[in-house]
């Protein structure tokens, strides 16, 4: 399990993440929603140690993770999915999947890519293309398949559906939630697409200026975030 | 481009304030100038025209943000310019004005200011590698145009000029100074500021110099023998600096006022008269050379320094900061950052020119050794060691670049170093103090104690 | 005819060195954006103490093997001391640094060994090849930096196709961010890049100092010439530098056969000046050189 205690973050004088705590389960998606500037992206940046807190503290499965840099926090089995440009567009489909395993053992390296190719066909038929040959969803597949290729407990995910047509978000998020069933990982997804996410998702968290103001059943926060758009239309 | 558009970017009321103020700068200059020994004059003289040039680096490396070698080149330009046109043009008048150099002056600057268009056009635009590698060919590459067209450019000798003295000439003989006996060689060093003995063959140039044998590829005809990244011009003083011309005898000064000074430079045996004429009390200038050309390189600092003050601090400066901080932000409020830091390529190169002119008076002399990329890199490091974006940087880095090599080469000299290592202690100090400027203070000396300054009242630094 | 061929072929030998001191320039640009306008100082610093080495052992291939340690050890130093505290915003800074770092070499080698121009035996005979009746610009030595030079590309081309060293490498490159979310360690893949120039760069230095006689600054004119030849190959591309490398080689020979020596120089720098014009990003290149 993922705990997230007290955790505080500042860019300068602004407070992006104000004593924040939840937790995050094996075997579950835990959704993080809100709006811009809410702070989800950078709940997840500074889990995976690219940006430093101000105080508070994480810990993954007991082990803590605030204060190490990222390629160590990767090995304590925390990986990210950051958003937007999140493969090496010039290395090829199957170079970028042994980088995300590269610290691992060669053996661990092939099984997994194996694996990940059933698990993501389309990336089989184009293992040897550059990676800026793949069309948005199939980049996005493979961001994913590379953050897998390291064997975490934990994943992290910055907004998939970003610039994807809807049909491929609901198939990416339908195979990331049953990752985190089949593989009991805890998985942490940050998503602007309220709908998409809660209906993907176990559980949800609703983040507002830096701070957690709902939390529950993914089910339940949908139902009143459909109260909202009813009424407010957003 | 309109004139009415230049125009509105200096302010007039900014012009009106500084004026006074150079022009008692300059009249202190002066004043100082006469009052000092002729050795101090040439100092004087040395700083004056550095700082000029490096008064063009500040525009260029702080205010613009691009890193350039060649502005040692770009001097050469001036250099090469003024003597070639001074040969032929000193005679034509002036508009009335007494000095028959003003002329080459404005040629040099013109040329400095086509080269510096046509570098910039190439090179302004680009990442700051691609400028700083193509100044750094440019640099190495002048040298090499000289060799290539010796007839008309004086090969890698280079060629004496005479100096555009006003009329009534400067004073030749050696009337009331005391020869101190010694041969003239070690006068000439000694008024050269090269160690006795010294050759120019010891120490390593801080940069590329072309190093030699003919016929073989990756090498080049010698343009130098090492010179230091310092001011003299590396020359076998017995072959290029003859001594047939009046080279600054001691004073017989005119003027009751001054008292004669034994002149460092004592009289050279064999000096003859080769045009000079001897001082006339009524009309001359009452100055020796050391001090006449003095006297022109701070009056061309003066100026410059007047103007490269109301460029920056009127709009043209804003714009140069604007492009170099954020060029997109800039592009967006309607400025063109590709024409802004050409233009500060330009400003610095016809700085830059107008120096290399005014060098060429003081070494009397024109060749490749002179301005070999030693005296760009002299340049970059003066301006960075003494505040790369601050104007009074500039006049610091000119002091500290006439002034380390004489102190450290004393210091080494005390404790007996030999000359390869004291030879080479500067270009070495100036080499750790670049690293260590650019890790631990950007900002230079200037710019340090303006960070100190402003932390030390709260308020937030200006850059 | 023939001496056109006599004079492209006599380039060939000093183009390849251009070419891996190119080489060396654009492993350090890939790496960290920055061009290393010390590295001709780095090799001449290392091949001072292969000549040492030589005149120690008596052996070329030790002094070789030496200069290849200590090229990547100051290439190792030089990133972790000078480039790596300095702020990835301050490119001035950067290049700035990099010119201290050249005059600082200079200034040392000069105190240590001497300004005056020292000789570099070849293990090799220096004279060209007699094939039939005819002498051939082209000597044992060429062969053998040829030769050299060959090893070395196809060695990296390996290191960096084929292991996973070289794929972290080559990631960091591209996307540092997720090459450390994937685990490799950045800092290292930097040094690592620098060493391998300096080694890159170490050899060169070696292979040709025959030729240039030793002193410390007979080398800065490579400066210029390896960086036209990364820039028009395009500082991205490795396969650009040494092609243009050994074409700079080529064009020199032309030129100072042609007309004399010091146009060289020049030369070189009307090439790059047309290349800056035209094509600044270089013909192999894909990054972007233009910034306003």
């Amino acid at each position: 399990m993922l705990a997230i205690s007290h955790l505080t973050v500042d860019y300068g004088s602004a407070r992006a993440l104000d004593d924040l705590s939840m937790d995050v389960p094996r075997g579950e998606v835990t959704a993080v929603i809100g709006a811009n500037g809410a702070g989800k992206s950078t709940l997840l940046r500074t889990l995976a140690g690219l940006v430093k807190p101000t105080s508070g503290s994480a810990t993954l499965d007991g082990a803590e993770i605030i204060g190490h840099r990222p390629e160590d926090i990767v090995r304590l089995g925390l990986s990210l999915v950051p958003e937007g440009r999140s493969t090496v567009p010039e290395l090829t489909v199957d170079e970028n999947l042994r980088l995300g395993g590269l610290w691992r053992s060669r053996a661990d390296r092939s099984s997994r890519q194996e694996e990940l190719y059933g698990l993501f066909p389309v990336l089989a038929d184009r293992r040897h293309l550059r990676a800026d040959t793949l069309s948005g969803g199939e980049r996005q597949q493979l961001a994913i398949g590379r953050a897998l290729m390291s064997g975490p407990e934990c994943l992290l995910l910055d907004e998939p559906s970003l610039g994807l047509a809807p049909l491929i978000v609901t198939q990416i998020l339908e195979l990331v939630r049953g990752l985190a069933i089949e593989k009991n990982l805890a998985v942490l997804l940050v998503e602007q697409n309220a709908v998409t996410a809660l209906r993907a998702a176990h559980t949800a968290v609703v983040l507002n200026l830096g701070k957690v103001v709902m939390s529950g059943a993914a089910s339940e926060i949908a139902a009143r975030e459909e109260l909202r758009h009813a009424y407010l239309g957003y | 481009m309109t004139v009415a558009n230049l125009l509105s970017r200096i302010s007039m009321s900014r012009l009106v304030v500084h004026a006074p103020a150079f022009i008692v700068l300059w009249l202190l200059l002066s004043r100082l100038n006469v009052a000092l020994d002729p050795l101090y004059s040439y100092y004087l003289a040395l700083v004056a025209m550095y700082a000029t040039a490096m008064l063009g680096m500040v525009i260029l490396v702080g205010l613009s943000g691009q890193v350039s070698l060649g502005n040692g080149a770009l001097m050469a330009v001036g250099g090469y310019v003024f003597a070639l046109t001074s040969l032929n043009w000193q005679t034509v008048p002036f508009f009335g004005w007494p000095w028959n150099g003003t002329w080459s002056m404005v040629f040099a600057a013109i040329g400095g200011l086509i080269v510096g268009l046509i570098i910039g056009l190439l090179g302004a635009r680009l990442q700051g590698p691609y400028l700083a590698g193509l100044t750094l060919g440019i640099a190495v590459g002048v040298p090499a145009i000289a060799n290539r067209f010796p007839d008309v450019l004086g090969g890698s000798q280079g060629f004496k000029l005479t100096v555009p003295y006003p009329e009534g000439g400067y004073a030749s003989e050696p009337a009331q100074s005391e020869t101190t006996g010694v041969s003239d060689e070690a006068a000439l060093d000694e008024a050269l500021g090269l160690a006795p003995g010294d050759d120019g063959g010891g120490s390593a140039s801080a940069v590329p110099e072309p190093s030699v044998d003919s016929g073989d590829l990756l090498t080049l005809d010698d343009v130098q023998g090492g010179a230091s990244a310092v001011p003299e011009p590396s020359v076998d003083s017995g072959d290029l600096l003859t001594l047939d011309d009046v080279q600054g005898g001691a004073s017989a000064v005119p003027e009751p006022s001054v008292p004669p000074v034994p002149s460092e430079v004592a009289g050279i045996p064999g000096a003859t008269d080769a045009g000079a004429s001897t001082l006339d009390a009524a009309t001359g200038t009452g100055l020796v050379l050391e001090q006449w050309q003095a006297s022109l390189a701070v009056a061309v600092a003066c100026i410059a320094g007047f103007v490269a003050l109301n460029l920056v601090r009127g709009r043209q400066g804003q714009m140069w900061r604007a492009v170099r901080d954020d060029p997109v932000a800039a592009a967006l409020v309607g400025i063109a950052p590709g024409a802004t830091k050409v233009s500060a390529f330009v400003v610095s190169s016809v700085f830059a020119a107008l120096a290399g002119a005014v060098f060429a008076q003081i070494l009397t002399y024109v060749g490749p050794g002179a301005f070999g990329i030693g005296l760009s890199l002299s340049l970059l490091v003066g301006v960075i060691l003494g505040g790369r974006s601050s104007l009074v940087g500039a006049v610091i880095g000119a002091v500290l670049i006439v002034g380390l090599p004489e102190v450290v080469s004393g210091l080494a000299g005390d404790r007996g170093w030999p000359d390869q290592v004291a030879n080479n202690v500067p270009n070495l100090a100036y080499g750790l103090l670049l690293v260590l400027v650019v890790l631990a203070a950007p900002g230079g000396i200037v710019g340090t104690a303006r960070e100190w300054w402003a932390r030390r009242r709260g308020r937030p630094t200006p850059s | 005819m023939s001496t056109f061929l006599d004079y492209a072929l006599g380039g060939v030998g000093p183009g390849t060195v251009v070419a891996l001191l190119a080489l060396a320039l654009v492993l350090t640009w890939r790496s960290t954006r920055i061009v290393n306008f010390a590295q001709v100082g780095q090799a001449m610093f290392t091949t001072f103490i292969a000549l040492a080495i030589q005149e120690l052992t008596g052996s070329w291939v030790l002094a070789l093997a030496g200069a290849m340690v200590a090229g990547a050890v100051l290439g190792l130093f030089v990133q972790v001391l000078v480039l790596r505290p300095v702020r990835r915003s301050d490119t001035s800074g950067a290049i700035i640094a990099t010119f201290g770092v050249l005059i600082v070499l200079q200034s040392l080698a000069a105190m240590i060994w001497g300004g005056d121009p020292q000789s570099f035996p070849t293990p090799v005979s220096n004279a060209g090849i007699e094939v039939g009746d005819r002498v051939w610009p082209i000597s044992p030595y060429d062969l053998l930096i040829l030769g050299t030079a060959a090893v070395l590309v196809v060695a990296l081309t390996l290191l960096f196709t084929r292991t996973g060293v070289g794929l972290a490498m080559r990631a960091t490159a591209f996307n540092p961010e997720v090459a450390r979310l994937s685990g490799v360690r950045v800092g290292r893949m930097l040094g690592l890049g620098w060493a391998l120039a300096g080694l890159v760069g170490a050899v060169a230095g070696v292979l040709v100092a025959p030729s240039a006689t030793l002193s410390p600054n007979s080398y800065d004119i490579l400066l210029v010439f390896a960086f036209t030849a990364a820039v028009v190959g395009g500082l991205d591309s490795l396969v650009g530098a040494v092609f243009f490398g050994v074409m700079t080689g080529v064009i020199l020979g032309l030129v100072t056969g042609y007309s004399d020596s010091s146009s060289a120089p020049v030369a070189v720098l009307v090439l790059l000046a047309a290349n800056l014009w035209l094509k600044p990003e270089g013909f192999f290149g894909r990054g972007k050189a233009r910034v306003v």
